[in-house]
């Protein structure tokens, strides 16, 4: 099986399950859902934006990058749950057209990179020891985080336009 | 001029015309709306966990304030710019709507909630700010922000769906 026919049959499953058909079917579930992938958004951008602005020294210059990363954590982590759990109901009641949407590929290809990314590389920058990475990693870690989640937030935005 | 005499004529002005006629324009400033909710809804949000010990705890209130606020007023600034052009490309309809009034009350109420937060228990920061724990009126100032903006958010959403289509 191909990776775009196994896409395909998840897509059709999402498409016809209970939930799908019942976003799709109701007038007010789907902007309902919606409201919670909002407020999820404000505060995962919140706390991406605020950590980022400390990497790049713009924004609580006296605090250790690793304590403010570990001060906004929870929130980052716990908004991107709802981000996901909310985003995959929305995607279920029009999961098939979805497949066919450029902008909705952009984004799916941009978040896997920004979580990757941000787990990875980006945590290992905000958790070290500032003697440890120079400020020039710091920057640029910052700037290839705040690139990526732009790109899925602009790429979400573009589903409904495109 | 009764207020719906004014937004019948503003409707009628070019510049409203134009926000609603143009492919790009109305896309592109909700783009920027409801993007700007990071910085000025995150910020805010991140405020109000202070105030109620939940996040940043060993810091200063009055340092997180400080940290936060040009973030958080340059973003209110872009969203209410942003909201003004959403709102002169469809003046009348949005006028028309519920969730509309509904919204616009509750900034109302956001805004005196602010105002009466710096007035008192805002004031004497200085006296509480190293406090993990902070006094009771600081918590339920940020209680009613949290309450209001996410009643704002959801009055918002639902006014793209009252409107009729273009």
């Amino acid at each position: 099986m191909s990776l775009s026919s196994l896409l395909m049959s998840f897509c059709e499953w999402a498409d016809s399950s209970f939930f799908g058909h019942g976003i799709r079917n109701s007038v007010w579930l789907f902007p309902f859902v919606e409201i919670f992938h909002l407020l999820a958004l404000a505060v995962l951008g919140g706390t991406v934006l605020i950590l980022n602005l400390r990497l790049l020294g713009i924004r609580f210059q006296r605090e250790r990058v690793s304590d403010l990363a570990r001060d906004v954590q929870p929130w980052m982590r716990g908004s991107l749950v709802v981000m996901l759990v909310s985003g995959f109901f929305l995607f279920s009641s029009e999961s098939v057209k979805m497949y066919g949407n450029g902008a909705f590929r952009v984004k799916m290809v941009s978040l896997v990179l920004a979580i990757l990314f941000t787990f990875t590389l980006h945590r290992k920058v905000t958790m070290s020891d500032e003697a440890q990475v120079s400020p020039l990693w710091r920057k640029l870690a910052a700037v290839l985080s705040l690139v990526l989640w732009s790109g899925v937030g602009l790429a979400g935005r573009a589903i409904g336009i495109v | 001029m009764s207020v719906i005499r004014f937004l019948h004529w503003l409707n009628d002005t070019t510049f409203s015309i134009t926000m609603r006629d143009s492919t790009w324009a109305e896309p592109v400033v909700e783009t920027i709306h409801v993007l700007t909710l990071t910085l000025f809804l995150g910020f805010t949000v991140l405020l109000d966990l202070r105030l109620l010990g939940l996040s940043m705890r060993r810091r200063r209130a009055s340092e997180v304030m400080g940290e936060l606020n040009p973030g958080l007023m340059g973003g209110f600034l872009v969203m209410i710019v942003t909201g003004v052009l959403l709102f002169c490309g469809d003046p009348v309809a949005f006028y028309n709507s519920i969730f509309f009034k509904v919204k616009m009350l509750m900034l109302l109420l956001a805004g005196l909630n602010v105002w009466l937060f710096n007035a008192t228990v805002g004031r004497k920061m200085a006296e509480w700010d190293i406090d993990s724990v902070t006094p009771g009126s600081a918590k339920a100032a940020a209680v009613v922000s949290l309450v209001l903006w996410v009643a704002i958010v959801a009055a918002g959403r639902a006014i793209a769906y009252s409107l009729p289509p273009p």
